[in-house]
C-alpha cells in the first residue's frame, strides 16, 4: 500500500470535517483574541496542527514499534482503521454517533490541559501565547482528530504517523480560514448538510475500499 | 463573570456548535448556572473551556437565528438600501393593495438548486407573501409588504447566497443573454481546441504506436496532455462545478455532482499517473466530456434565450420618450418612466404608445400586433382604451394616460408569459425529480461499482468506476423536459397563445370532451339584426322595408335594452314617433306618423308584449325575439343576435373528427341555442343554464375525463376555474380579469386548433424525450458497470444521448 494513498484520505477527512469544524471551532478564534487578523488566525492554527502532528508521531511510534511484532498486524489495524473511517462518515453524514464514545477517551487528557488554557489566557495577545494557545486547542477532544489518528497509528513510525497528521490538519485549514476572510458561499457550503452527508459517503466508500483492499492482502477475498 | 441569561438555541441543536443534536439528547454542560445541550464531548469540552476563560460573551453576541446568515460587508448593504427609495421602485414595482411585487433578475443562477435555495431562503423572510423563482429567465418575483420588509432586505438576503439580484429591467437583458452567451462561447471555445489536440495525442498513443512507444516519447505526450487539459478543467469546467455546489448546498444534488466526480477524479488521476510516469491516462476523455456538456449547456442556452426574448422583444419596442402636453397645450418630450396616470401625451401617426391610455380624439387606427399577434388595423373611438405597445396608423392623436410601467397590459402580457415558463407542467417536474433521485443512485451505483470492482480487480475499479459516472450523467434527462416546454411555449406565444399554467401542455392532449359557452365565444358577442321578417301585408297599406326599418330605428332611439344599439342604424331613412312610452321588460309603445297625416298605434318589444295585442299570434320565425306591430296586425320579426365566428364551424368539425365531444352550454333558451348548434356541427345542447347549472354539469363530465371549457374569461370565471383546462378569448384589455388558463388572443376560433395542433406536438416532443433518456440511462448502467464502456466511449454515448434530445426539442421552434 503506498503511503501517498493515505495522505490524500488524511487531507481529504481534513476537508470533509471541515463544516463540523466551522460550526465547533470556528468562531473561538476570535473569541480568544478579540480581533485577529489572518496572520494570528494562522499562527494560532499552526499551533493546533503541530499539536495534532506530535500526537500523531507519538500514536505512530507506539503502534508501530509494538505491531510490527505480530503476523499482519498493521494489516490487521488498517481493517480497524478503516472501520474507524467508516465510523466517522456515518458520523459526518449524521446517520450515527458512535464515533462520539470515540470522545470520551480524550476527555481526562484534556482535563489536564484545561488549566494551562486558562493560565495563558491571562498573558496578552502576542503571536507565543496565540501559538500556544493553538496547540493547546489541539488536544481537545475531537473525534475527527481521533479517527485521523487511527490512521497515523497503521503509519508504522513516528515520522509517517506526524506526517499524516500534519496533511490531515492542513486539511482542516480552509475551514478555519473560511470564517475569518473566505467568500461567504463557501462557509455556507462548509457548514450545509449536503455537503457533510456527501463528504460522510465518500469517507464511508473510501473506508471500505481500504477495508477490501486489506482483505485481500489477507488473502480473505 | 456576568450572570445574564444566554441566548437559547433552537430546540434539537447543539449549544454550542449548532448542529442537530443526536437522537438520545446529547451531553449537557452547565454554563451560568444553566444547563445546556450539547451534541458531544468535543463541544462540552470547548464550552466548559470559553466559560473557565470569562468568554462567555462569545455566546451572548454570536448569531443564532439561522446559521446560513451572515451578514454583509456595510459597502454593499449601502448600494442595496438605495433600491428602498420611493421614487425608483416605482419603476420596476407593481403596487398591488398594501404588497407590492418586483422582478428580480438574478446573476449566478445556474440550476434548478438555486431556484430552490433562493426561494427558500427568501421566503423565510418576514413580510415575503410569495417568492416565484424561474429558473428559465434567471428571474425572481416577489411579493412583499414594504410595511413589514424593505426591498433592500431582500435583494440582501439573496446576496447572502452568494447571488446578484437586481430589478429587471428588460433594456439589460440583452446585455445580460450576451454576457451568457459569451460566458459559454469562450469556455466551449477552449475547450474545443484543447479536445481536438489532447484527441490526436490520445489516438496516436491509442492506436498509432501502441507497442513499441517509446516510454520517454508516451510521457512526453502525457505531459503535453496534461497541459492542454488543465485550461478545460479550471476554465471550462467551471459552470458544472458551481453548479453543483450549489445543487449539495441545496441539499438537490444535481447531474452536476457526478460529472464533477468524474472530471475532477479523472484528471486527478491521469495527472497523477503522468508525475510517476505509471498507469493510464484520461485527459481525451476529460476534455472530451467537458466539451460535450458545454455544447449541450450551450443550445439549451439558446433555446432559453429563444423563449424569454420573444417575450422580451415586446417591451423592447415600446419608445423611452413620450410627448406629454403642457398646461398651454404645447408638447414636450418627457422620459417615459417619468409620465404619471393622468398626463395627457400626443402620439404621432407611426409611432408606438407609450402607456395604456383613453383616446381623447376622436377615432384612431391603431395596429396591436405586439399585443395580440394579429397585424390588422383596430379602429378605436373617443374614450376607447389604447394600450401601450399598439402603433398609431392614421393622424396624430391625444391619449390620457391611465396606466404607466409596470401596470401596462403590455406588462402583464409579458408576466404571464414568464409564469408559465417556470411553472412546469408535472411531466416536466416528474422528469426533473427523476434526474434528481437517479444523481443519488448513480453516485450510490459508482460507489458500489468501485468497491466490487476493488474485490474483482483493484486495477480496474477506477476507470470501471469513472465510465459509470460518465456515461450515465442523466444530462438528456435532465434537459428532456425543459427545453421541449420552453420550446412549445416559444411557439405557442408567437400563434398569440398566452399560457398561464403548463400544465395545460401535459393535460391537453387527453381532453375528450369540449364545453363551448355560447355568447361571446361561438359567436363575436356583437349583437347585429340578423333577419328582418316582414309580415304579409294588405296591398292597400303597404310598408317598405327601408320604412319599417327606420320606424324601428326610430322607437330603438328610446329604450334602453342592450339589444338596442343594434337596431339603431339600419337605414338613413327617418319617421316620426311621438307619445313613447318606455315598459322595462316588455317594449315600447308610442304612436307612428307614418304618412304627414295618418297615424297609428305601434310596439316593437318581446312576443309577450306583443301578444297583449294579438293573442294569437305565434312566430314565423323560431329564433326572432323582438317583434313589431301596430294594434291591428303585426308587421314583422326581427331576429337579433350574434354573428358566428367565422371560423368555428370548421374548428368544430375538425376537433369531432379527432374524436372531440364538443358540447354547448349557454343561459339562452334551448331554441336560439339550436339553431346556432346545428348550424355548427353541435350534437349537445344545454340551454337555459345558471352559472350554478353550468358548473353542475362540467362537474358531471368530469367524472368520465378531463375536460376543457371555452368561455368567456369575465362571466364564466367559476366554470373556468371548474374545468381542467380553461380557454378564453381575450382581448388584451381584459387579461388581468381572466383567469383561464390560456388565452386566445388572436380573437380567432381557429387559435384553438393551432392551440392543440402545438400541445400535442409539445407532448409527443417531452415523452419521446424522457422516454429515450431513461432508455439510454438505464440501459447503459449495466454495461457500464460491467466495464465494458472505456471513459471516451462513455462521454461520447452521454453526449450523443443528450444531444437527440435537444434536436429533438428543437423541432418545436420550426
Amino acid at each position: 500500500m503506498p503511503m501517498n494513498v493515505d495522505w490524500f484520505a488524511a487531507l481529504l477527512m481534513g476537508l470533509a470535517g471541515a463544516g463540523h469544524c466551522v460550526m465547533m471551532c470556528g468562531g473561538i478564534a476570535s473569541a480568544f483574541a478579540g480581533q485577529v487578523n489572518t496572520g494570528q488566525l494562522f499562527i494560532y492554527n499552526l499551533g493546533r496542527i503541530i499539536s495534532y502532528s506530535i500526537a500523531g508521531a507519538i500514536v505512530g511510534a507506539a503502534v508501530g514499534s509494538t505491531a510490527g511484532l505480530a503476523d499482519n498486524g498493521l494489516i490487521g489495524l488498517r481493517i480497524i482503521a478503516a472501520l474507524v473511517l467508516v465510523a466517522f462518515g456515518l458520523y459526518l453524514g449524521q446517520w450515527w454517533f458512535g464515533l462520539r464514545h470515540l470522545e470520551r477517551l480524550g476527555q481526562p487528557f484534556w482535563r489536564r490541559l484545561q488549566p494551562l488554557a486558562t493560565a495563558l489566557r491571562q498573558r496578552q495577545a502576542s503571536y507565543s501565547s496565540l501559538f500556544m494557545a493553538g496547540m493547546l486547542w489541539g488536544w481537545l477532544p475531537c473525534g475527527l482528530v481521533y479517527s485521523a489518528l487511527s490512521w497515523a497509528a497503521i503509519s508504522g513510525s513516528a515520522t509517517q504517523g506526524s506526517l499524516y497528521m500534519l496533511a490531515f490538519g492542513f486539511g482542516t485549514l480552509p475551514a478555519m480560514f473560511a470564517f475569518g476572510w473566505l467568500n461567504h458561499s463557501l462557509q455556507q457550503l462548509l457548514k450545509s448538510q449536503g455537503f457533510r452527508k456527501l463528504m460522510g459517503a465518500l469517507m464511508i466508500v473510501y473506508g471500505l475500499w481500504t477495508m477490501i483492499i486489506a482483505l485481500r492482502q489477507l488473502q480473505v477475498i | 463573570m456576568t450572570q445574564t441569561k444566554l441566548p437559547d438555541v433552537p430546540d434539537g441543536q447543539c449549544f454550542h456548535c449548532l448542529q442537530p443534536l443526536p437522537a438520545d439528547g446529547g451531553y449537557r454542560v452547565v454554563l451560568n448556572n444553566q444547563q445546556h445541550q450539547v451534541c458531544c464531548y468535543g463541544c462540552q469540552a470547548v464550552a466548559e473551556t470559553i466559560a473557565q476563560q470569562n468568554l462567555l460573551h462569545f455566546y451572548q453576541y454570536r448569531d443564532t437565528s439561522n446559521p446560513l446568515q451572515i451578514p454583509l460587508i456595510p459597502e454593499e448593504l449601502q448600494q442595496l438600501t438605495a433600491y428602498d427609495d420611493e421614487q425608483l421602485q416605482q419603476q420596476f414595482t407593481r403596487v398591488d393593495g398594501d404588497a407590492r411585487s418586483i422582478n428580480l433578475s438574478i446573476e449566478g443562477m445556474t440550476c434548478t438548486a438555486c431556484a430552490w435555495l433562493i426561494e427558500q431562503h427568501v421566503s423565510r423572510l418576514p413580510g415575503i407573501l410569495q417568492v416565484q423563482v424561474n429558473a428559465t429567465t434567471e428571474r425572481v418575483n416577489v411579493r412583499w409588504l414594504p410595511s413589514t420588509v424593505k426591498l433592500s432586505a431582500i435583494l440582501q438576503a439573496i446576496a447572502e447566497l452568494g447571488y446578484r439580484a437586481l430589478p429587471f429591467q428588460a433594456a439589460n437583458q440583452e446585455q445580460e443573454f450576451k454576457q451568457r452567451r459569451r460566458y459559454f462561447v469562450t469556455r466551449l471555445g477552449v475547450a474545443g481546441l484543447a479536445t481536438m489536440q489532447v484527441m490526436m495525442l490520445a489516438v496516436g498513443l491509442y492506436f498509432g504506436v501502441v507497442s513499441d512507444l517509446d516510454p520517454q516519447l508516451r510521457q512526453f505526450m502525457w505531459w503535453i496532455s496534461l497541459f492542454m487539459a488543465t485550461p478545460v478543467l479550471l476554465y471550462s469546467a467551471q459552470p458544472f462545478y458551481i453548479s453543483a455546489i450549489r445543487s449539495i448546498q441545496a441539499g438537490q444534488p444535481n447531474m452536476d455532482v457526478p460529472v464533477t466526480f468524474a472530471l475532477l477524479s479523472a484528471y486527478g488521476a491521469s495527472a497523477y499517473a503522468t508525475f510517476i510516469n505509471e498507469g493510464e491516462v484520461y485527459f481525451e476523455s476529460v476534455a472530451m466530456f467537458t466539451f460535450f456538456l458545454l455544447v449541450g449547456r450551450y443550445f439549451e442556452l439558446l433555446a432559453r434565450q429563444k423563449a424569454v426574448s420573444a417575450a422580451s422583444n415586446l417591451v423592447k419596442l415600446l419608445p423611452a420618450i413620450a410627448q406629454r402636453e403642457t398646461a398651454v397645450g404645447e408638447a414636450e418630450s418627457v422620459a417615459v418612466s417619468h409620465l404619471q396616470v393622468g398626463d395627457v401625451i400626443h402620439v404621432m401617426p407611426g409611432a408606438t404608445v407609450p402607456a395604456d391610455g383613453e383616446l381623447l380624439s376622436s377615432s384612431a387606427g391603431v395596429n396591436e400586433s405586439i399585443l395580440t399577434g394579429e397585424s390588422r388595423v383596430v379602429n378605436k373611438r373617443q374614450s376607447d382604451t389604447v394600450l401601450a405597445g399598439s402603433i398609431n396608423q392614421n393622424q396624430a392623436i391625444r391619449v390620457k394616460v391611465t396606466a404607466i410601467q409596470q401596470e401596462t397590459v403590455l406588462a402583464s402580457i409579458i408576466e404571464l408569459q414568464d409564469l408559465a415558463l417556470s411553472r412546469k407542467p408535472k411531466l416536466a417536474r416528474v422528469a426533473e425529480r427523476m434526474a434528481s433521485k437517479f444523481v443519488v443512485r448513480i453516485l450510490m451505483l459508482a460507489a458500489a461499482t468501485f468497491l466490487i470492482w476493488t474485490v474483482i480487480d483493484p486495477a480496474e475499479a477506477f476507470w470501471v468506476t469513472l465510465s459509470v459516472l460518465v456515461a450515465t450523467c442523466p444530462c438528456a434527462l435532465a434537459l428532456a423536459a425543459p427545453t421541449a416546454v420552453t420550446g412549445a411555449i416559444h411557439k405557442l406565444n408567437k400563434a398569440g397563445i398566452l399560457l398561464r399554467n403548463a400544465d395545460v401542455l401535459q393535460i391537453l392532449p387527453d381532453v375528450k370532451t369540449v364545453f363551448v359557452d355560447k355568447t361571446g365565444t361561438l359567436t363575436t358577442g356583437e349583437f347585429k339584426l340578423q333577419e328582418f321578417y316582414i309580415h304579409h301585408q294588405p296591398d292597400s297599406q303597404r310598408f317598405s322595408e327601408s320604412k319599417l326599418k327606420a320606424l324601428v330605428q326610430a322607437l330603438e332611439n328610446h329604450s334602453e335594452h342592450p339589444i338596442a344599439t343594434a337596431l339603431r342604424q339600419l337605414t338613413s331613412e327617418r319617421t316620426t314617433v311621438t307619445n313613447i312610452t318606455n315598459e322595462t321588460g316588455f317594449g315600447i309603445d308610442a304612436t307612428w306618423e307614418y304618412e304627414s297625416d295618418k297615424s297609428v298605434p305601434v310596439r316593437i318589444g318581446s312576443l309577450r308584449y306583443i301578444q297583449q295585442w294579438h293573442p294569437d299570434f305565434k312566430p314565423s320565425l323560431n329564433q326572432c325575439q323582438v317583434f313589431l306591430a301596430t294594434d291591428d296586425k303585426v308587421l314583422a320579426e326581427l331576429d337579433v343576435g350574434d354573428k358566428l365566428r367565422e371560423d368555428a364551424k370548421a374548428t368544430i368539425s375538425a376537433m369531432q373528427a379527432v374524436g372531440i365531444e364538443v358540447i354547448m352550454l349557454t343561459g339562452d333558451r334551448l331554441e336560439l341555442a339550436e339553431v346556432v348548434a346545428s348550424e355548427l356541427g353541435i350534437k349537445q345542447v344545454f340551454a337555459n343554464l345558471l352559472p350554478a347549472d353550468k358548473l353542475e354539469k362540467l362537474s358531471a363530465a368530469q367524472a368520465h375525463g378531463a375536460v376543457a371549457m371555452i368561455g368567456d374569461g369575465l362571466n364564466d370565471g367559476p366554470v373556468l376555474a371548474q374545468a381542467d383546462v380553461s380557454i378564453t378569448f381575450g382581448h388584451a384589455a381584459d387579461l388581468a380579469r381572466t383567469a383561464a388558463d390560456v388565452v386566445l388572443l388572436r380573437n380567432q376560433f381557429s387559435a384553438l386548433d393551432q392551440f392543440r395542433t402545438i400541445t400535442l406536438k409539445a407532448r409527443n416532443i417531452l415523452r419521446q424525450n424522457i422516454l429515450w433518456a431513461l432508455i439510454y440511462n438505464i440501459g447503459i448502467l449495466p454495461v457500464a458497470m460491467a466495464g465494458f464502456v472505456t471513459p471516451y466511449i462513455a462521454a461520447i454515448g452521454m453526449s450523443l444521448s443528450s444531444l437527440i434530445v435537444l434536436v429533438n426539442s428543437l423541432r418545436l421552434y420550426r
